[in-house]
């Protein structure tokens, strides 16, 4: 059970770094709680008793989002859902509807957010891979004296390690900011043990950009995630695809080098079997979201044999 | 802890009240308003028992704070109908098609499905049967299985879209018959609209709420308990241990070996050690961590088969071998019968402890009543023998010790037990208080029953034929720390142990060994499961050996009617061959040895399988770049 002496819903942001600046050591920074709430149970964290929560839901400035100049500002308080509902996020971050459909399910992802579930630095979060293809930054506030001071950095450098990040004392989080991708199409494939309500064994994302015909790969971005301590953009794969013609051939090759990434504690043979797989079908459906044609024969378990 | 002041809209009624910080949605909903509709399975996300809309949108209540709701507009199942916060309307369209289909067994996960049903239907009233299932994913169901509740959301959107007419709602008639013909529960307008109260879901005034102290240890001598502190705490009514228990202690279904929390010395990780009742959840759990014990470990033992080799550790005293028991049967001669085979086939099988998963965990009201009457409500699966035991176990005369059954939100044999009745009825002796106990999930998987992980020794004597000649079976069950249903279970996997057919020599044992794993109990099959198995997995690797068609090996050996079994039980008929031909023609069989493999199989990916991995019904791909659809 999860108790608290204090319960806080500022509804700005000055107003919610002040709390968070005086808030006792051990308080917690709220914003879905699909995170916090399961963690303080038996077998976990147990029972929990918190000094102060700070809950971010309220805040109108981390809600909603802006696009400008090629990305996405996505304010912290986003959540799963809006990235299958919204049209016009699904336009401009093409891999997210495929990433939120297999995260939990319809009614958590109500809740979640995005920025929680990065913030939250699980190996096996849904939500980074696709972050780091889109070139994601973190947007992050703090306080110096009563001014509110801003920093940004790339996913990539916020993520330390299992539940690590660079997030300092007092700081929140803010925004995240991606590239807009229309035009592009995407994919995200994930297995875990069942279909909903799952944390992923291993995750793959893909954006791609065809030529007008749909022959040669303009632009590749690919993620994995559940496959070490966090999550990694195969920026060499990416950079072997660019500028070539699309041939079944080619996209076999590429999907067997990133076998060699997998670096997780446990089940490391059956990831590299399925990161293979991943990486192929990643490519697959993010080709057919385009448009393209994707190259057939479709038989990606016997060009594996 | 601070409070919260709420405004609030539920279902249709404007509400204000003063809510504690660390509730959750769903704890308000339940305690606060008596909303009990909405349930709490899991408490972490993962059941949908608690779903509920806030501003229009399905959430679960147990992840949300209850201050996230201030000011929204909520609706539970108790607002779908209509009239009224708690449901004095007229079942929705959703709600008559769950009770069209009997979509409502144990009941427990029923009104999230509602919800959940309800939630799909708002979204895209034309979602097809994929999607349905994709927006119901969130939900789980132990017993009434997902067909019947798919098949009420299909009728219920075709009647709302005006496809099919309301009439469909409608029973249908029961002819002269009940048998054979659809027939809706009696019990389902009650689980369809959340009104039927579970043990969890009764208050009564006064009430104390329990919480219990459960062993961290696997084995170890308990040398001290000191609950001085933890009965000092403002809020405690009473903190009891078996030092509190009046009577003759122990139960179980077949052996009495089980106090009603740990005397002496503890025998598995999660048994109850002491248990506390106070004022609220909140102080009873702070009380727990100032109870203090001292423990001497003691070696333990894990595996039942090290657990039966001379000089093992002794689970207890009673048992110096460590069995719980043991089944031999006899029957004709089976040296002879493996003379007699032309083939041996011998293997060891394995199966694994496995939790009943009821969607609701173990919950108990206990009180006194004004005669004196020691009353425990629970949903036990065994009151009356629950009743008997208790009597003796606190020293009263039966007519002053009654147990009432509540609706019981699947059991599966796991609520055979009488693990917590005990402790409940033992604080309200000692406090005059209603005392109510709600199990969370996680305490109810490390404590309560499990189905017996077996190893199975399997020796089968054949002819070239297929014709068996003799079964040698020998299953060596987990029975865990303490005996519950062991005996039963033993026996029952003797009976069945060779299945529905006809062998001339057998040799069969079957052994409930003590260890100081989690305890073994009832659970569906009560044993057979285990046996059918080995059995089963036995025939097919004979037939492929003999080149057989696995139909017909169990064809050629199959009993008849007027068969007489092992036990010398006659059968007057005998379905197995309308069985098989049933599983044979439903199941597109193809007819052969079963030495088919991989890619040689013609039955993979074919009509009525669906890939692995697949998800997304809602997306219509329009072809663009970038441009799907979400339904
Ligand atoms: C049943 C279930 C299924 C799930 N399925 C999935 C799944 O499929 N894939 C997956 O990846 N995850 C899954 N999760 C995990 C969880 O839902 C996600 O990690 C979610 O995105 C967390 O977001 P939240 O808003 O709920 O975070 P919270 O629980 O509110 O917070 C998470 C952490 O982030 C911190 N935090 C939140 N917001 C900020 C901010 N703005 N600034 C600084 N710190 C902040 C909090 O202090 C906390 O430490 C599941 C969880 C449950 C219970
Ligand atoms: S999902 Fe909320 S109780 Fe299980
Ligand atoms: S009816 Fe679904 S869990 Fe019992």
């Amino acid at each position: 059970m999860l108790t608290c002496d204090q319960y806080h819903m500022p509804t700005t942001l000055p107003e919610a770094l002040a709390l968070w600046r005086a808030a006792p050591e051990g308080s917690r920074l709220v914003a879905g709680a699909t995170d916090i709430l399961p963690w303080a149970r038996e077998g976990r964290a147990g029972h929990v008793h918190l000094p102060a929560m700070i809950d971010l839901s309220r805040i109108g400035e981390l809600s909603g989002y802006a696009i400008a100049d090629g990305r996405v500002r996505l304010g912290a308080n986003v959540v799963y859902q809006q990235f299958l509902t919204d049209d016009t996020l699904r336009a401009h971050l093409p891999c997210m509807p495929f990433c939120s459909i297999w995260f939990a399910d319809d009614q958590i992802r109500e809740q979640a957010t995005l920025a929680g579930n990065v913030v939250n630095a699980s190996p096996a979060a849904d939500g980074t891979p696709p972050v780091l293809a889109l070139n994601g930054d973190i947007e992050i506030a703090g306080l110096d004296g009563d001014t509110v001071v801003r920093r940004s950095l790339a996913v990539a450098d916020f993520l330390k390690g299992p539940g690590k990040t660079d997030l300092r004392p007092g700081e929140i989080v803010t925004a995240l900011t991606c590239d807009s991708l229309e035009g592009y199409g995407g994919s995200f494939q994930k297995v875990g043990q069942r279909r909903s309500l799952v944390i992923s064994s291993v995750c793959a994302v893909a954006c791609i950009k065809t030529d007008p015909a749909g022959e040669v790969f303009e632009d590749v971005r690919l993620a994995l995630g559940g496959i070490g301590p966090v999550p990694v953009r195969l920026t060499d794969i990416e950079d072997m695809l660019k500028g070539q013609r699309i041939t079944r051939e080619l996209i076999a090759e590429a999907s067997s080098i990133p076998v060699t990434r997998v670096a997780s504690r446990t089940r490391q043979d059956y990831r590299r079997t399925v990161v293979r797989g991943f990486v192929e079908a990643a490519i697959d459906d993010a080709l057919a979201d385009t448009g393209a044609p994707v190259p057939v024969p479709r038989e990606r378990e016997k060009s594996h044999v | 802890m601070s409070d919260i002041d709420l405004e609030l809209q539920v279902n249709n009624r404007n509400v204000r009240r003063r809510a504690q910080s660390h509730q959750r949605l769903l704890d308000f909903l339940r305690d606060d308003l008596n909303l009990t509709g909405t349930k709490e399975g899991c408490g972490a996300g993962e059941c949908g028992t608690c779903s509920v809309f806030v501003d229009g949108k399905l959430v679960k209540s147990c992840l949300m704070p209850v201050a996230k709701a201030q000011g929204t507009t909520i609706e539970t199942i108790e607002g779908l109908a209509g009239e009224g916060m708690s449901g004095a309307g007229d079942l929705t369209p959703v709600q008559k098609a769950f009770h069209k289909t009997g979509a409502s067994q144990c009941g427990y996960c029923i009104p999230g499905m509602v919800m959940a049903a309800t939630s799909a239907l708002r979204e895209n009233p034309a979602a097809d049967i994929e999607e349905i299932k994709e927006r119901l994913g969130g939900n789980i169901c132990r017993c009434t299985g997902y067909s019947k509740i798919f098949e009420a959301v299909e009728i219920a959107r075709d009647v709302i879209s005006g496809k099919i007419a309301a009439t469909a709602l409608d029973a249908d008639g029961a002819g002269s018959s009940y048998i054979g013909n659809n027939v809706r529960r009696l019990d389902a307008p009650s689980k369809v609209s959340g009104r039927l109260r579970y043990a969890g879901d009764m208050v009564m005034p006064g009430m104390l709420h329990m919480q219990v102290l459960r062993s961290p240890h696997a084995h170890a001598a308990i040398t001290s308990i000191d609950t001085s502190e933890a009965a000092a705490l403002p809020g405690v009514a009473c903190v009891i241990t078996a030092a509190d228990v009046p009577g003759e202690d122990g139960f179980g279904v077949f052996v009495h070996d089980q106090p009603i929390m740990a005397r002496d010395k503890i025998r598995y990780v999660g048994e109850a050690m002491a248990a506390v009742a106070a004022d609220d959840p909140p102080t009873a759990i702070k009380a727990l961590s100032l109870i203090k014990v001292a423990y001497e470990d003691l070696p333990a033992v894990f595996d039942p088969e090290e657990a039966m080799q001379p000089g093992a550790t002794v689970v207890h005293d009673y048992a110096p071998d460590n069995v719980v028991k043991h089944i031999p049967v006899r029957k004709g001669d089976v040296e002879a019968g493996f003379a007699d085979a032309d083939l041996i086939v011998e293997q060891t099988y394995e199966t694994q402890q496995v939790e009943h998963a009821y969607l609701e965990p173990e919950a108990g009201l206990a009180y006194v009543d004004h005669d004196d009457v020691v009353t425990v409500v629970s949903p036990s699966q065994n009151i009356t023998h629950h009743r008997h035991m208790l009597a003796k176990i606190i020293d009263r005369p039966i007519n002053k010790v009654r147990f009432i059954m509540s609706p019981v939100g699947g059991g599966f044999g796991g609520k055979e037990d009488m693990i917590y009745q005990g402790m409940l009825a033992l604080a309200t002796m000692k406090t005059g208080q209603p005392v109510r106990l709600v199990f969370t999930r996680e305490e109810s998987i490390i404590s309560t029953a499990k189905r017996h992980p077996a190893r199975i020794t399997y020796k089968m004597g054949l002819k070239n034929n297929g014709r068996i000649t003799a079964v040698a079976f020998r299953m060596i069950s987990d029975g865990g720390a303490y005996g519950l249903s062991t005996e039963g279970v033993m026996r029952k996997a003797a009976i069945l142990s060779c299945g529905p057919y006809d062998i001339p020599n057998v040799q069969i044992d079957t052994y409930g060994i003590y260890t100081n794993n989690t305890p073994s109990g009832a659970f569906r099959t009560f044993g057979a499961m285990q046996a059918q198995f080995a059995t089963e997995s036995h025939l097919d690797i004979c037939a492929e050996k003999l080149g057989l068609d696995p139909f017909e090996i169990r064809r050629i050996n199959m009993m008849g009617d007027g068969a007489v079994t092992h036990t010398q039980q006659t059968l007057g008929s005998v379905s197995i061959g309308q069985v098989l031909d049933a599983a044979e023609q439903s199941s597109g069989w193809e007819a052969g040895a079963p030495r088919m493999r991989g890619p040689e199989r013609s039955d993979l990916g074919g009509d009525g399988t669906r890939p692995p991995c697949t998800l997304g019904a809602r997306f219509r791909t329009s072809g663009k770049p970038g441009r799907q659809e979400v339904a």
